[in-house]
């Protein structure tokens, strides 16, 4: 290769890149400028009515003050009830993808649906539990909610416990075995435990996504403009009730709308950069 | 030079089951063994006895077997569907390859080092009391003395000491290595396996592990496995060469790393192929 | 030495191994011929040439002293093992035999200077078939080396015997000159050595061969090899002595 054709190329080459460079960075930019104005807008429109009274009040008809205290103890409810019944379910599964099941026709099919799940449009969850635990119970009910919830947890921990326990080098398992452990304790007292901060991330993902989700709760637990926490009666939650409220054609509704979008938000951005620093230790 | 050589050259080498030293007692006989992944058979009839209380290096190029055999002697292979063994495993008077062994009990017999050092997740005191959990019911005493002991015996007690509660996955990879081998040694198992123990390690630590080895003959049987000739000549008493899954020849180190019988040894410690 | 196997894998070591061979080849070679001429040296009555036997002594040295830092160079840095390391320490063991030789030639070649100078001693038949038979068994000991030939060695190692046996006659002989006339005892004397030198070059010979055995085979010889040096307990009584 001669020396004046390399230099060419190299100039060539060096334009290219800063071409990339320069399209990336924009690309990037624009992203950001999105996400920063969606979390502006919301900062702007939601503090005004941000004050103890939220938490403190529960929802009132327009022009009576009011806060958001049943959305919010409604949320916290099905989310925790949804997460208590999914968690176990989503770990074992998972447990069983990665450890018993990796090359089975079996695990092959698991594997396959609960991908779809995944991706499944939540409103199609919320119908299946309203034909479910709506219609033959005769109304709606935070149980329901909560059983909406749980199958939108459920494959997000199935594939996060799975892909952190396949990380888990087979060393480690032989290692385990070969000081004559039956392989349920394996699972169970080390690899479990090696995956801890992975299977505690998805976990809290999971948890983000469904604290969020409201199509599923519009046909299970409906919203309850009172105080309820009773789980076989219809049951507020965050989400539905920014959804009545931005709909409607009242100032203080729509306030507190935005202010529980920013609840919302905040939430689970909280929870996500709680996960990512446990996965960073 | 007449000290060296132990054999004359038509010496004895019992017909059927080889033997390198005739003196102590056999811990396990190993009787025509075979080996298949799937249909591809990896160990041609193999019949080797492990003397009590002595090292028994296994040596031989990629792929010939010598690691498969370590790992048929506490059945590892029965995690993979698709690999078997048959033939026979005789350890006290019992042929540990039959169904009705419990593979649980029997790795607490023979115990296993890995070539790459797998503490577990867990602080260093937890990672030795585990594998005794196992198998015994011991009470808080009784376990930081078995702890202590086996910490001791593995010749890091000294550099832990002070930090038994804090994570193993502090610790160097030396020291991570040390700490395995005291896992295992803390369950009292009868055999140790090391495959390849300290291929991943620098060489300091590399000797550490050979001196504890001649230390912890004393008291267990040991078989190793290696790449390294120079370490197999080193730590062992007898030395088995394999080739393409058939062992090839076992002596007393000594002589065959200065006079081996077979061609094909001469020629692998030579250096002359593979 | 089987050379039907495959090469080395590493190619400098199989050069460097094939070097110390021709190194000792080229040793053997020396001290044989150095053997050769001390002997002619002797018999002609040549003092140059016993001189230059002499003086090349030190290239024997400087041999031995080359070929020990090879062996050990070898050692450190190869890590031999079996035939190799058997070949290596072989060479070692060799190279030093090789210059016991050397210096028991040179001993020859100087005492010769002396003997020149004396009238003649009898007919020094028996130096020149000991020399003889001793170079022979010089030269097929480092064959044997060179070629990995165990079987040459062992008939080497064999064949002592028959030096032993001359040596005898020689002490005989020598002790006879003696008593016949004191005059003669400073010839006899020197040749007495001289004769006792190319006798322990046999014995050096064949030390070489039981170590070409070793390299090749992994195996000792049995100890007792054929010996027939009964010099230590010859006595010569004036009434042996022939008549005249």
């Amino acid at each position: 290769m001669s020396a004046p054709l390399s230099a060419t190329l190299h100039r060539r080459r060096r334009r290219i890149e800063a071409i990339v460079r320069l399209l990336c960075v924009l690309a990037t930019l624009i992203g950001l400028f999105f996400l920063a104005s969606i979390l502006l807008t919301l900062l702007w429109r939601g503090l005004p009515a941000l004050s103890a009274t939220v938490f403190t009040q529960v929802t009132k008809p327009p022009g009576s003050g009011g806060g958001l205290l049943n959305p919010i103890i409604g949320s916290l409810i099905q989310t925790g009830i949804g997460t208590l019944i999914g968690t176990p379910l989503g770990l074992l599964v998972g447990t069983y993808l990665a450890e018993y099941a990796r090359a089975s026709r079996l695990g092959d099919a698991v594997r396959f649906v609960s991908d779809v799940l995944l991706s499944a449009p939540s409103i199609l969850i919320g119908l299946f539990v309203y034909q479910l635990l709506v219609v033959p119970f005769g109304g709606f009910s935070g149980l329901a909610g909560a059983v909406a919830l749980a199958i939108i947890i459920i494959p997000v921990v199935v594939r996060t416990t799975e892909d952190s326990l396949r990380l888990l080098p087979d060393t480690l398992r032989e290692a385990v075995i070969a000081l004559g452990a039956p392989k349920w304790k394996m699972v169970t007292l080390v690899c479990w435990r090696a995956a801890r901060s992975g299977i505690l991330t998805g976990l809290l993902l999971a948890v983000a996504r469904a604290a969020g989700e409201t199509a599923p709760l519009l046909f299970t637990s409906l919203g309850n403009l009172n105080w309820s926490v009773d789980l076989a009666q219809p049951m507020s939650s965050l989400p539905v009730t920014i959804y009545n409220y931005a709909g409607s054609a009242f100032e203080d509704w729509i306030a507190l709308a935005w202010t529980g979008a920013l609840l919302i938000t905040f939430g689970v951005l909280g929870l996500n950069i709680l996960a990512r620093s446990l996965l960073r230790k | 030079m007449a000290g060296i050589v132990m054999h004359q050259a038509g010496g004895a080498a019992r017909a059927q089951v080889h033997s390198a030293t005739e003196g102590p007692p056999v811990r396990i006989s190993i009787r025509n063994l075979d080996f298949y992944y799937g249909t591809n058979q990896a160990l041609k009839g193999i019949s080797l006895d492990l003397p009590d209380r002595q090292v028994t290096g296994m040596i031989g190029p990629s792929g010939c077997g010598k690691s498969t055999l370590l790992r048929v002697l506490n059945r590892m292979y029965s995690l993979y569907p698709g690999q078997r063994a048959e033939g026979e495993v005789v350890m006290d008077g019992r042929n540990i390859l039959a169904p009705d062994v419990d593979l649980n009990e029997l790795r607490a017999r023979i115990g296993m080092v890995f070539q790459k050092p797998t503490p577990f997740p867990m602080t260093i005191q937890e990672n030795i009391a585990f594998g005794v959990r196992l198998h015994e019911r011991l009470s808080k005493a009784e376990m930081e003395e078995r702890v202590e002991w086996a910490l001791t015996r593995a010749a890091l007690w000294d550099e832990v000491k002070d930090r038994l509660h804090s994570s193993a996955l502090g610790l160097s990879g030396g020291q991570q290595q040390r700490l395995c081998i005291a896992r295992t040694i803390a369950v009292r198992p009868e055999v140790i396996l090391l495959d390849e123990p300290t291929s991943a390690l620098d060489p300091i630590s590399t000797l550490k592990i050979e001196e504890l080895i001649d230390e912890l003959k004393q008291d267990f049987t040991i078989a190793i496995v290696t790449h390294n000739m120079q370490q197999a000549a080193r730590c062992a008493d007898q030395v088995a060469f394999f080739y393409l899954g058939e062992l090839v020849e076992v002596a007393p180190a000594a002589q065959l790393f200065t006079a081996p019988r077979h061609p094909r040894t001469q020629a692998y410690i030579t250096g002359r192929f593979g | 030495m089987d050379e039907s196997m495959a090469g080395h894998t590493v190619r400098s070591y199989a050069e460097e191994l094939s070097r110390l061979r021709d190194a000792i080849a080229r040793m053997g070679g020396l001290a044989e011929q150095q053997v050769a001429e001390a002997t002619r040296a002797l018999i002609q009555r040549d003092s140059e040439l016993a001189a230059e036997v002499v003086r090349r002594d030190a290239a024997l040295d400087a041999l031995e002293r080359e070929i020990e830092d090879f062996c050990i160079r070898l050692l450190a840095l190869r890590q031999p093992m079996g035939q190799d390391l058997r070949l290596i320490v072989a060479a070692l063991k060799v190279s030093h035999n090789l210059e016991r030789i050397g210096d028991y030639a040179s001993n020859v070649a100087k005492r010769s200077i002396v003997v020149a100078s004396l009238p003649p001693l009898g007919s020094l038949n028996g130096f020149q078939r000991m020399a003889r038979l001793v170079q022979e068994n010089l030269q097929g000991a480092i064959d044997a080396l060179v070629r990995g030939d165990a079987a040459r060695a062992g008939e080497v190692w064999a064949a002592d015997e028959p030096v032993d046996e001359i040596y005898n006659g020689i002490f005989r002989e020598m002790l006879t000159h003696m008593m016949e006339d004191p005059r003669n005892i400073t010839a006899a004397t020197h040749l007495l050595f001289m004769a006792k030198n190319l006798e322990r070059i046999g014995d050096h010979a064949t030390n070489i061969a039981e170590t070409v055995h070793y390299a090749v085979r992994g195996d000792t010889l049995p100890e007792d090899r054929p010996k027939a040096d009964a010099s230590a307990y010859a006595v010569v009584r004036p009434q042996d002595r022939p008549a005249g």
